[in-house]
């Protein structure tokens, strides 16, 4: 009995015979047909019995084949609307949290460069109002005229309407991206919840953002072992680590992590592993949608942490 | 002043600068330099931002690829270094274009569309099963890909896709494969892996032009 077999591509299905020559073919007409294209290699399998899958040796013989001329402008055409689909199909929400994440960081990056230039350009009107208010937002408050209290100035120098209007209009931007900040904010911990709610209740909606902002996507986080997150956004200080011996960094990004920072030194590393773990797991369960145990775990941590602080006081 | 020079398809000028003919005149890829002397359009071909020139810069005397090649690149990133190889092949040759990441893949796209020898493959190369409905058997494989496993990628897709006798190029990043190691020591290595099933033809390090690289020409 005759051999043949059956080899399908993005041209359309082939059919070849023992010295690997064509003897059967289909010729897709649109991009539809290849995606369905099971049943049509399923009438093949019925018209011709005994079809085969080619070998791995016999695969080669056929890519041999399709190195002609005539299929690659085929080639071409049908690649380019397959991996445009492809694109389109890659987008998905661990994209959109980064990019929100990313925004944040870079506004606030931006408030911060314009509201020293604000401070400097304002203390030459008002130095007195510029030193004691310290915290932004008062600050911003008051170049506005919206704070209550007033401070005189005696060191300022007498500002015509003229000169002052820049400062106002500059004070009024800076406002403006502190509420774009904070609605970004709020869209980023509203796709959290919804995404990842264990990782949220573990290392709260910025660190898990940033973790998956770092690792790529929410899977990849969920491949990393404790350890690998655990210095997550470290890599520096890791590399000069291995390379010449100097200490080991104890965390990256969970460093901002409220239960590290409010804990006494000599615990950082042991509670930053501590979370590493918890975060690890909750990780996990999110990805493969699991039930919401972020509480559980949550307390778990605590407790875990305020033992070791009692221990270290004792 | 541009002639040719010592390999097929590239030209250089009295600076050693190098330059390919524009298969699409008029259009850039990068915001290379386009340079027109005696009605043919040249592509100026910068070593720093790619590894081939930087190799052909080194004294690399063949890169075999020629006009009428089939080409599969591995790792073609944004198109720069994959757009002068189309410049080289020109239209009777063909180049299949494999990059992992969608974000790059899209910037190839608009590369790809007027490039009419390229095919654009979004595929994780470890895996060439994945994309054999995609592709033919090629003449050249290159490959320029910053992965831990990057010699198992190579030979895997040379054993699938490169006909006998055909040449593979793989540039090495030592510091991808593992940083606190010599590079030196990685590349004797990965020498020694690559004699098991290959003929090395040529190797060279890519310093200046980039640290801690070597690129390897072998023979199947």
């Amino acid at each position: 009995m005759r051999r043949l077999y059956i080899f399908s591509n993005v041209i359309g299905i082939f059919i070849f015979n023992e010295q690997f020559q064509i003897f059967d073919k289909y010729l897709f007409v649109n991009s539809e047909q290849y995606k369905n294209k099971d049943s049509i290699e399923k009438r093949f399998y019925k018209k011709y019995p005994g079809l085969k899958k080619p070998t791995k040796d016999g695969i080669k013989k056929i890519l041999a084949f399709f190195k002609n001329k005539n299929f690659f402008e085929e080639f071409h055409k049908k690649n380019i609307l397959i991996t445009k689909k492809m694109i389109k199909d890659s987008i998905n929400e661990d994209l959109l949290i980064i990019q929100a994440v990313s925004a944040i960081e870079e506004l606030e990056k931006s408030i911060n460069i314009l509201m020293k230039r604000l401070r400097e350009w304002y203390g030459l009107y008002a130095p007195e109002s510029e030193h004691y208010l310290q915290d932004q937002e008062r600050f911003l408050k008051c170049v506005l005229g919206e704070y209550k209290e007033e401070i005189p100035s005696v060191m300022g120098a007498n500002f015509s309407e003229r000169d002052l209007m820049p400062i106002i209009k500059l004070a009024e931007e800076i406002k403006r991206l502190y509420e774009l900040k904070s609605k970004n904010e709020l869209y980023l911990e509203g796709m959290m919840e919804s995404y990842c709610p264990n990782l949220v209740s573990i290392a709260g909606v910025k660190i898990g953002a940033k973790l998956i902002k770092h690792s790529g996507s929410l899977k990849r986080l969920v491949e990393s072992p404790a350890s690998k997150i655990q210095l997550l956004g470290a890599e520096k200080a890791l590399f000069r680590h291995i390379r010449t011996g100097s200490k080991a960094p104890k965390h990256g990004y969970i460093f901002q992590h409220p239960l590290i920072v409010n804990a006494p030194k000599e615990l950082h590393g042991k509670i930053a592993r501590t979370i590493a773990d918890k975060i690890a797991l909750a990780v996990r369960i999110d990805y493969f949608r699991g039930k919401f145990v972020g509480n559980k775990l949550r307390k778990e941590l605590e407790e875990r942490v305020k033992k070791e602080e009692l221990r270290v006081k004792k | 002043m541009i002639k040719k020079s010592r390999i097929f398809g590239v030209y250089e000028d009295k600076k050693r600068k190098l330059y390919t003919i524009n298969l699409t005149p008029g259009k850039r890829v990068y915001g290379e330099n386009l340079v027109k002397e005696n009605g043919i359009e040249y592509r100026g071909w910068n070593p720093r931002k790619s590894k081939l020139a930087a190799m052909i810069l080194k004294g690399c005397p063949n890169i075999f690829i020629r006009e009428g090649s089939v080409v599969l690149y591995l790792g073609c990133s944004t198109g720069t270094t994959c757009s002068h190889v189309s410049d080289i092949v020109g239209n009777n040759g063909f180049i299949f274009a494999l990059d992992f990441a969608p974000r790059v893949m899209r910037e190839m796209i608009f590369v790809t569309e007027f490039r009419r020898n390229i095919a654009p493959i979004l595929a994780d190369a470890n895996f060439p099963e994945s994309y054999l409905d995609r592709i033919s058997q090629v003449d050249v494989l290159y490959q320029d890909i910053a992965q831990k496993n990057q010699l198992e990628i190579f030979l895997k897709n040379i054993d699938f896709f490169l006909k006998p006798g055909g040449f593979a190029l793989l540039v090495v990043k030592a510091r991808s494969i593992d940083v606190s190691e010599k590079p030196k020591l990685i590349f004797s290595k990965i020498r020694g892996e690559l004699e098991k099933s290959l003929k090395i033809v040529d190797s060279r390090t890519l310093e200046p032009y980039e640290l801690d690289h070597m690129m390897f020409i072998c023979k199947k």
